[in-house]
């Protein structure tokens, strides 16, 4: 994304199980690989650890950027003050909480996809779904901006019909950004979901309620397993950018609804303190990484709780049946 | 699954009146009676499209009939969904749950029993051990074979003791040599259990093999209903004729009456002890079926009906019998068939008679709407 701050791709998606049948390639076919190790040193690992030097380096003086001439930790400290935890954890509530809308709102759109549609209209409907996301980002998150205005026609309409008084005053809030990153990101959702379910052969909710299981039980014991790594891919795309985005809350955000990687995007741009910016952005990827292996922790959890209070979850580990 | 059920001997029975199913304008299934005993092994047999499946389907809930009714252990079941039907099915391609393993796979459909824990594991190792899988309850279904992977789904079948077991083409994903090996054990596992087994196939072999009673389905409509010898010797149709086994086929004119029908082909005249399908009407359009098994030939003419001259075009060996194909001088192709070591003429060109005996004839009216034999 646009974004200054971007997660390490090696917080790889904590995949429920290990990969069943592996595929050996009996040739060497090692230099395919060649071109991605130089683009991911390139354009990962020298930016990461530039960033990862100045921020143990200071600003000056007011013409540089940056310098290395003393090290120390002084940016960390300097970047975990008050306004930075605040916006920081802001941050984090709108990332979670648009990662979780996204699942709520794009889970029925790609069951509907994959298992309603008919193959001919989906075609269709992915093209829907991702014509949005090839739009311009900041074009997009300003057409919100246009929407939501309070002199904007969604507050006329509004007014129109009676269900508001006075002027729209959801354009630079929280809720604003909120919905503005939902909306952005909907389609990375969507696409792993669409694809997981797309997959999964429609027989095995047959053989679910042959076997006893309503509509309901079916979708819990069949349905959503076999979509879970689809749930988690979609989790990962939408909460890492979601993070880093300082674009949304740019154009939605305002003032209350101000965004970590604006902190960093200002510190780089307006303050010309790379230093500060590095520390802040070296924080906000520990503070990602930390995010995602608890929650990959906390589904594996869920995972072995669910497995272990299912009525036969221990059937594969008792070995009784021999 | 299975409820107290009133007249436990009744459990298995299946019963199908004036059944349809319809799909846009065409009928799937049309107006098909059919009836199950219980512990009964029954194929539905025919062509794909013939509404076989479509059958199956609806005897397991996952489809409903637009009209007529089904029953299942004397209740009526048409309206239920198939969490609610004693059946349990054998998909084709298996469909078993790659998330679980062979044992949870197997356990679970008796959790919706509410099966107590201690008996879970009973009774899945020992479905496990019926399908000779007991020491694959680990194992995950992606690691199976074919064929490892059809036992299982055979057992999460049949751990719920069902009172109807739907097996849907369960074999035609294997190689020949272990679907014969499976027909065997299926027939003699059905046989031990004494569950109703309905069987899909389009395989006559296989029919032939394992069944009770063979339905011979055509167009959404039953032909024939019998032992697989009743429908191997005495064909209701053309139709059922030309499906089961290898046929003969000559047309030509019914001539004769009751007792002594006769149909004049090119190349002789047939005469049948049997009396035609259907209504017979001297001077109208007949098919004529003999079986290859029962031409024999011979290299000098006899003069009688039954009789056609032609000449040899190949002899080929089938293992147990030898394969010999003539041809008429109107490029009609019998097929005759005889066992080993019986002396017959085996030079290609050589002139020779073919001949069978009149009870060996089988006369079909042709109907107005001709049925196509495959």
């Amino acid at each position: 994304m646009t974004s200054v701050a971007t997660a390490p791709p090696a917080a790889a998606p904590p995949t429920p199980e290990p990969p069943r049948a592996k595929r050996r390639f009996t040739g060497s076919v090692g230099f395919l690989a060649v071109p991605i190790a130089v683009w991911l040193v390139f354009f990962f690992i020298v930016p990461f650890g530039l960033i990862l030097w100045y921020s143990f380096g200071e600003k000056p003086s007011l013409y540089v950027t940056h310098s290395n001439d003393v090290l120390s930790l002084a940016r960390y400290v300097e970047a975990l003050d008050p306004a930075f935890l605040t916006t920081f954890w802001r941050t984090t509530q709108i990332a979670i909480t648009g990662t979780a809308l996204c699942v709520l709102i794009g889970f029925p759109m790609a069951y509907w996809m994959a298992v309603k549609l008919s193959p001919r209209a989906r075609g269709l409907v992915v093209a829907l779904v991702l014509v949005p996301y090839w739009t311009n980002f900041l074009v997009r998150t300003i057409g919100w901006q246009i929407t939501l205005s309070p002199e904007g026609f969604l507050s006329d309409f509004l007014n129109g019909i009676g269900l508001l008084n006075g002027p729209l005053q959801v354009l630079y809030t929280q809720q604003a950004v909120q919905l503005g990153v939902v909306y952005n990101y909907l389609p990375l959702m969507i696409l792993p979901l669409y694809v997981a379910l797309e997959r999964m052969d429609h027989k095995l909710l047959e053989a679910s309620r042959d076997l006893g299981g309503n509509w309901w039980s079916s979708f819990w014991r069949v349905t959503i397993p076999l979509a879970l790594p689809g749930i988690l891919a979609g989790m990962l795309l939408v909460f890492v950018p979601l993070m880093g985005d300082y674009i949304t809350p740019s154009v939605l955000g305002g003032a209350s609804g101000s965004m970590v990687g604006q902190m960093v995007a200002g510190q780089f741009q307006r303050a010309q303190n790379w230093a500060l910016g590095s520390a802040m952005a070296i924080v906000l990827m520990l503070a990602i990484l930390l995010v995602v292996i608890a929650f990959g922790v906390l589904f594996r959890l869920i995972g072995i709780a669910l497995r272990r209070f299912r009525h036969l979850g221990d059937l594969d580990t008792t070995g009784a049946i021999r | 699954m299975t409820t107290h059920l009133v007249d436990e001997a009744r459990a298995g029975e299946v019963t199908l009146n004036g059944v349809s199913r319809i799909y846009g304008k065409n009928y799937a299934v049309r107006d098909l009676d059919l009836h199950v005993n219980a512990g009964e092994f029954i194929s539905l047999l025919g062509p794909s499209g013939c509404g076989k499946t479509t059958t199956l389907r609806m005897i397991g809930g996952f489809e409903y009939p637009d009209t007529g009714s089904i029953s299942i252990a004397t209740k009526h079941v048409e309206a239920l969904p198939p969490h609610k039907r004693p059946v349990n099915t054998v998909f084709q391609a298996y469909a078993l749950f790659p998330h679980l393993s062979v044992a949870q796979n197997v356990a679970y459909g008796l959790r919706y029993q509410k099966t107590p824990k201690n008996e879970v594991r009973e009774r899945v190792s020992e479905a496990l051990q019926m399908v000779r899988m007991g020491t694959f309850a680990e194992r995950m279904p992606a690691q199976l074979s074919g064929g490892q992977q059809q036992r299982i789904a055979l057992a999460r079948a049949l751990v719920n003791r069902p009172a109807v077991l739907l097996l849907d083409e369960p074999m035609s994903a294997l190689d020949r040599k272990l679907r014969e090996e499976m027909q065997i054990e299926l027939k003699l596992l059905q046989q031990q259990l004494g569950t109703t087994f309905v069987f899909v196939t389009h395989d006559q072999e296989e029919a032939m093999t394992m069944s009770d009673r063979i339905a011979v389905m055509n167009s959404g409509r039953l032909e024939q209903i019998g032992p697989p010898a009743a429908v191997y010797d005495d064909p209701a149709s053309a139709y059922v004729a030309g499906f089961i086994g290898q046929q003969n086929f000559f047309t030509g004119e019914l001539a004769g009456g009751p007792g002594a029908w006769s149909v004049t082909v090119p190349g002789g005249t047939l005469v049948s002890t049997r009396e035609p399908a259907g209504d017979p009407v001297a001077g109208a359009p007949a098919d004529v079926a003999v079986r290859p098994e029962h031409v024999g030939i011979s290299t000098t003419p006899s003069g009688g009906a039954n009789e056609i001259r032609s000449t040899l075009m190949s002899v080929s060996q089938l293992g147990s019998a030898l394969q010999i194909v003539t041809i008429t001088p109107d490029g009609l192709k019998i097929m005759a068939r005889s066992p080993r070591g019986i002396d017959v003429p085996t030079t290609p060109g050589a002139d020779v008679y073919c001949r069978w005996t009149a009870e060996s004839v089988h006369i079909f009216p042709t109907p107005t709407a001709p049925t196509e034999s495959e």
